[in-house]
């Protein structure tokens, strides 16, 4: 069992490591693209798989950080050892300050979190002198640093898929720590855990940072291979695609974000190839996933698996 | 010498109904307190108040001589406090082991370690396990509670409880729906608890109650109407008449 797991494992490195060299340059930017919003997603679901949290404002951290660092770098030429680590810290101050949501559960926990990307997008939006409105900012160039710079959207694949390899290393960590058992704990009945002495909200807002601060990792790797950004990263949709990349995918596993995320921009580039509604299918496709599927595929795979080993 | 548990005219209303109606009580260090009382007298709630899971309307309440009546629920376990559900309230989706390890750090700053994985503390681990073989459920470990009988997951409860540690314990009927030899298994266990435990129980079962307890304190309708020996309890007129009914 664990000697096919790292088989799998092995062959999936090799085959990203191959990638660049089968695929042309368009699957190569949809390839990055879906690690990118995987990541997203990932950051998600660490509220939603393991706290228990349906956050859908995880796009305004995403474009705060995405904006942050292309303005360091469009407007005052800040290189990108000053850009990118300003724009993870400004998302993740953004999750200092709507972390506070965490003060309330269920259904108001969620009109919060919307009320706040809300209140992002129309920054975005409105604010022109300052994010260029519709327009926003272009012409962000590729990363550079000490001389080491990317040159194709090639080499940033590499580059954006060695990130997500360690986050989705550390995460591993975070979730096996005790901080992500007692957040499993605080999901599964939050009464028992303050009686064993967890103060259940600074837990839940310690996540809630963190999984800002992944959100606004992944906004500037979004930002360096989209090249510009717009007040569409900072909309309802990106928020809310993030969490249905999860359940998809699998809530509450490292995979599962990521294989949500390939599964709906894979579909999504398909069906809008010949489809005008393609909205209209992704919808038909989630709730498909959330009645006969809230697991997720790997839950799925798991549950096919375990009845192939009773058989 | 100072009270364990001490609270003084506790009062809890919901709306226009009110109960638990001034209640005052003084529970020794050591001592072994039962709660009794038909349905509906105030027990439960009581016992929300006093370990701050509701707060109380008006009253105060002082934990070891310390005021807790503002403290939240968390900082008081972490002074000692320890309790059960009468419904079990248990993390269904981690396995018992990890449920117990998750009582083992709650009053201790590892709880916020996020870099280190949780095998890695084998002390929280022998804790736990410990934990689980007071209740004979130590080859169940790797389980979760969803596969435990209804008993089980009662004296899962109760290890939940224990594996924190708490200086006083309070038990909301630990016996109830339990067959009767878990019953005896459960009334032993508590009795063979350390004597310096301080242990607050809510019982229905005359049987279990009186003989476990050093003292009795009868409740109805949100009023204390006595407070004496099991022996004391057991001739009172009064107490017949509320808890056993007429004749």
């Amino acid at each position: 069992m664990r000697g096919a797991r790292l088989a799998l494992a092995a062959a999936v490195v090799v085959a990203a490591a191959a990638l660049p060299f089968v695929a042309g340059p368009f699957w190569m930017g949809l390839v990055t693209q879906m690690i990118v919003f995987g990541l997203l997603a990932l950051s998600v679901d660490l509220l939603l798989g393991h706290a228990g949290l349906f956050s859908i404002c995880h796009g305004s951290f995403f474009a705060v950080a995405a904006y942050t660092t292309a303005i360091l770098h469009v407007r005052h030429g800040a290189p990108t050892l000053l850009a990118a680590p300003a724009g993870l810290l400004a998302g993740t101050l953004l999750g200092l300050v709507f972390g506070l949501a965490v003060r309330t559960r269920g259904v108001y926990f969620i009109l919060i979190t919307i009320a706040f990307g809300y209140v992002v997008w129309g920054v975005a939006h409105r604010w022109s002198s300052f994010t260029g409105g519709d327009n926003g900012v272009t012409n962000v160039p590729f990363p550079a640093v000490a001389g080491m710079r990317v040159e194709s959207h090639t080499e940033y694949y590499y580059l954006a898929l060695g990130v997500a390899a360690l986050c989705a290393l550390g995460y591993r960590v975070l979730i096996r720590s005790p901080f992500g058992l007692a957040l499993r704990g605080i999901k599964g009945s939050e009464s028992r855990m303050r009686t064993l002495g967890f103060d259940s909200n600074r837990h839940l807002y310690a996540a809630f940072v963190l999984s800002a601060a992944l959100a606004s990792l992944a906004g500037v790797l979004y930002v360096y291979y989209n090249r510009f950004v717009n007040p569409v990263a900072a909309s309802f949709p990106v928020s809310v695609e993030a969490a249905l990349m999860a359940i998809v995918g699998g809530s509450g596993t490292i995979v599962g974000p990521f294989i949500g995320s390939a599964i709906i921009l894979g579909l999504r580039n398909w069906v809008s190839s010949f489809f005008e509604l393609y909205a209209a299918i992704m919808g038909i496709v989630f709730i498909a996933a959330v009645l006969w599927v809230p697991e997720g595929l790997v839950g799925l795979a798991a549950r096919v698996r375990g009845r192939a080993a009773r058989a | 010498m100072t009270a364990a548990v001490e609270i003084a005219e506790v009062v809890k209303e919901f709306g226009g109904l009110r109960a638990v109606d001034r209640v005052s009580l003084r529970v020794a260090a050591g001592e072994r307190r039962v709660l009794i009382g038909p349905n509906g007298a105030g027990k439960t709630t009581l016992f929300h108040c006093i370990t701050g899971t509701l707060p109380p309307t008006t009253g105060r309440i002082a934990f070891f001589g310390q005021d807790v009546t503002r403290l939240p629920e968390h900082r008081r376990t972490a002074l000692g406090m320890g309790r059960t559900f009468q419904i079990s309230n248990v993390i269904a989706d981690l396995t018992c082991l990890e449920n117990l390890m998750l009582a083992a750090i709650g009053t201790d700053g590892r709880k916020w370690v996020l870099h280190r994985p949780m095998v890695v503390f084998a002390d929280v681990r022998e804790r736990a396990l410990a934990g689980l073989e007071l209740i004979g459920l130590g080859h169940r470990a790797d389980e979760t509670p969803r596969r435990l009988s209804y008993g089980e997951r009662r004296q899962l409860e109760l290890a939940l409880a224990l594996t924190a540690r708490p200086r006083v314990l309070f038990l909301d009927e630990p016996c109830a729906g339990l067959s009767p030899s878990e019953r005896v298994r459960i009334s032993k266990l508590i009795t063979d608890l350390p004597r310096d435990l301080t242990v607050l129980m809510i019982e229905h079962d005359m049987d279990v109650a009186l003989g476990l307890a050093d003292r009795v304190t009868v409740l109805h309708q949100g009023r204390v109407i006595l407070e004496g020996t099991p022996g004391e309890v057991q001739t009172n007129a009064e107490v017949r008449e509320v808890y056993f009914g007429h004749g």
